[in-house]
């Protein structure tokens, strides 16, 4: 019995670390985004005299301060447009290709059926410096430098292989009889995949298309390679501009990490029922 | 009218043969049952009538038509599946009028049918539940009423019992007869459970390793058997076998004759089974055909190893000469474990195989 209690507590100890360890940087960050520029430097928690005008700051999207970083953080609603954009762009292309693709492997026996799995996996395996030349040129030659569209491709390279596994893993625990039922009741393959597989897979179908626009939105490698102006930035590459800048006003970064990371927080929270259903749960019918 | 002919069916699945050379006429508005072991090709042969599968040779014709290439949704058949395959993300009425609406039934005619099909199977208060609110039970009779509401001529069974516990699944046998005689459609029902076959059907498949064993009512299946698999695969207990020869008594006295028993064996045998019984044969003789009482002349004598009072039968584990085997008698009787009890196999109801190729050395009805 105390050796169950020991079990317990050590394993709740360990809990609290991790979460700890994930949390901590991050309330710090939210806690200095409320501080005045003096008091960051001075390592306390609790912002004595808290304020948003390092928040305001973002919005101001036509003033002309001259403050430390206020040109960059000027560009902030357009950098959300644009992450926006490319995420969503990024979740529609995982769905529709993803769940094709999965629904394929998890259903019809193929030639290479296997070997192809297995290449979408080893693709992954691939670091993003390796292919960072050969991309560049890609994209330069095919004139998509400095736009939404580049940066939309690659991060659908790295995301459409996790999506294809993930599906294909759900969509193997969908009962086959589910469509044989559709089939007799009437419908045709293709009437039994969009009229009864893909609603009853929707928590899967939400938890990739989540995993896939975070993924997106939090990306910055490729972003910064591909993208030039404040046309094509998302976030995390113009929250890196305030480094360029001469002098870091450590507050206002703040006010903005905390900005890029809240809709994928909202996110997150929203649909957590769905992603942990979709990466761990199961179709019974 | 729905006649289900399938005709040298074949399906291999890469090097299995899962159904080997298959042909049957199922009769309009009969209960037929294909019966057999896991992976006998039950299941298979099902799927191809229902165009879920296509068949690697052989044609599939319902009536005369030839739907082989037909798929499912334009064959008239409703399906009842051993996960009862709920739309799980539907109500029990959107499940039920799931079909009707891919056939473009008018929404007034779909409330009228659904509500009928619901009255029939008794689940009228559940048309507002999700699938996974339902009990086990529930859930088949949402399945049954999904399958009767279109009016399909031929309705594809797929051990639809399996899953349901012991009781409920004797309740449903006849149910399942009930519907049967009051909708007058074909049936064709898959089970791995003789008795249910048993209960249930008019003529019963018998399906080993995707062949044909045969094809006759539950009578004939269990009282001419085609063969040892047969035999012992329906009956509970099943048949018991002795090996043996058959010996003439003189004139037209025969015997089959076996390690620490005499068999008598009426009637005279034909001159085809004199004509193969020379070599070694199996005795096949049912629980119910071993008599346990003392008489004048025993087939043998054999030892109780077990005793199971059953309420209204008492079955014993005897022995005979390292053979076990089981005889059903009258509960009442005083054997215990370890006595000695003379044995009589009743003359007119044993069986003979062949040793080696399993196969019924008397008239089989096929």
């Amino acid at each position: 019995m105390n050796r169950e209690i020991a079990k317990r507590i050590i394993l709740y100890a360990l809990v609290v670390l991790a979460t700890l360890y994930i949390v901590t940087p991050y309330m710090w960050v939210v806690m200095i985004s409320f501080m005045q520029e003096r008091e960051a430097t001075q390592l306390h928690w609790i912002p004595r005299e808290p304020t948003l005008e390092n928040y305001t700051m973002y919005f101001r999207v036509h003033g002309d301060s001259a403050e430390i970083g206020a040109a960059t953080a000027r560009q902030f609603p357009r950098a959300i447009a644009n992450s926006l954009i490319i995420g969503s762009s990024v979740m529609f292309i995982n769905l529709f290709f993803g769940s094709l693709a999965a629904y394929a492997l998890a259903r019809m026996n193929f030639g290479g059926n296997l070997a192809l799995l297995l290449f979408y996996l080893g693709s992954r395996s691939v670091p993003g410096v390796a292919i960072m030349i050969p991309m560049y040129l890609v994209m330069r030659s095919y004139g998509l430098l400095d736009t939404h569209i580049a940066v939309i491709l690659a991060h659908v390279t790295f995301t459409l292989p996790f999506t294809i596994w993930i599906l294909k893993g759900y969509f193997q625990t969908v009962p086959l009889d589910l469509e044989r039922a559709a089939r007799v009741d009437g419908c045709s393959r293709l009437g039994a995949l969009f009229r009864i597989f893909l609603p009853v897979t929707t928590p899967g179908m939400i938890a990739v298309g989540i995993f896939s626009f975070i993924s997106s939105w939090g990306e910055f490698f490729f972003a910064l390679l591909f993208t030039s102006t404040i046309s094509s930035k998302p976030v995390t590459v113009v929250a890196s501009d305030f480094a360029q800048e001469i002098q870091i006003d450590f507050t206002i970064i703040a006010a903005g990490g905390v900005l890029v990371v809240l809709l994928p927080i909202i996110l997150a929270f929203i649909f957590q029922r769905f992603i942990i259903h979709g990466i761990g749960g199961a179709v019974t019918g | 009218m729905a006649k289900v002919v399938v005709e040298h069916l074949t399906k291999h699945f890469g090097d299995v043969v899962a159904v080997d050379d298959l042909t049957l006429e199922i009769v309009d508005r009969e209960f037929l049952t294909l019966l057999g072991p896991s992976g006998c090709g039950k299941t298979t042969t099902l799927n191809i009538i229902a165009g879920l599968e296509d068949p690697t040779n052989g044609r599939v014709f319902f009536d005369d038509d030839d739907v082989t290439n037909v798929p499912p949704e334009r064959r008239d058949i409703a399906m009842v599946f051993q996960t009862y395959a709920l739309y799980p993300h539907m109500r029990v009425y959107d499940n039920i009028a799931f079909g009707l609406r891919m056939r473009r039934t008018p929404a007034d005619e779909i409330e009228r049918l659904v509500g009928e099909a619901a009255k029939a199977m008794e689940i009228d208060h559940l048309l507002k539940r999700k699938p996974r609110e339902l009990s086990g039970g529930q859930r088949q009779r949402v399945a049954l009423a999904r399958a009767i509401v279109r009016n399909a001529h031929v309705f594809l069974l797929d051990e639809p019992l399996s899953n349901l516990d012991a009781k409920l699944r004797v309740t449903m046998r006849t149910e399942l007869k009930r519907l049967h005689a009051e909708l007058e459609k074909t049936f064709v029902y898959v089970t791995h459970d003789q008795a249910e076959s048993l209960i249930m059907s008019d003529r019963i498949v018998v399906l080993n390793e995707g062949k044909l064993q045969q094809l006759g009512t539950p009578e004939e299946i269990y009282n001419q058997p085609a063969n040892v698999f047969i035999a012992g695969f329906v009956g509970s207990p099943p048949m018991n076998f002795f090996d043996g020869q058959l010996q003439n008594g003189g004139g037209a006295h025969w015997l089959v004759k076996g390690e620490g028993y005499t068999c008598e064996f009426t009637p005279a045998p034909t001159q085809r089974l004199i004509a193969n019984a020379s070599a070694d044969l199996q005795l096949g003789v049912r629980p119910e055909d071993i008599e346990v009482l003392p008489s004048e002349s025993p087939t043998a004598q054999a030892t109780v190893v077990v005793r199971e009072p059953l309420g209204s039968d008492l079955f014993l584990t005897l022995e005979l000469e390292g053979v076990t085997f089981k005889a059903r008698t009258h509960p009442d009787a005083r054997m215990d474990r370890g006595d000695c009890v003379p044995i009589l196999f009743k003359s007119t109801k044993v069986h003979l195989f062949d040793k080696t190729t399993g196969v019924t050395l008397l008239e089989p009805k096929q």
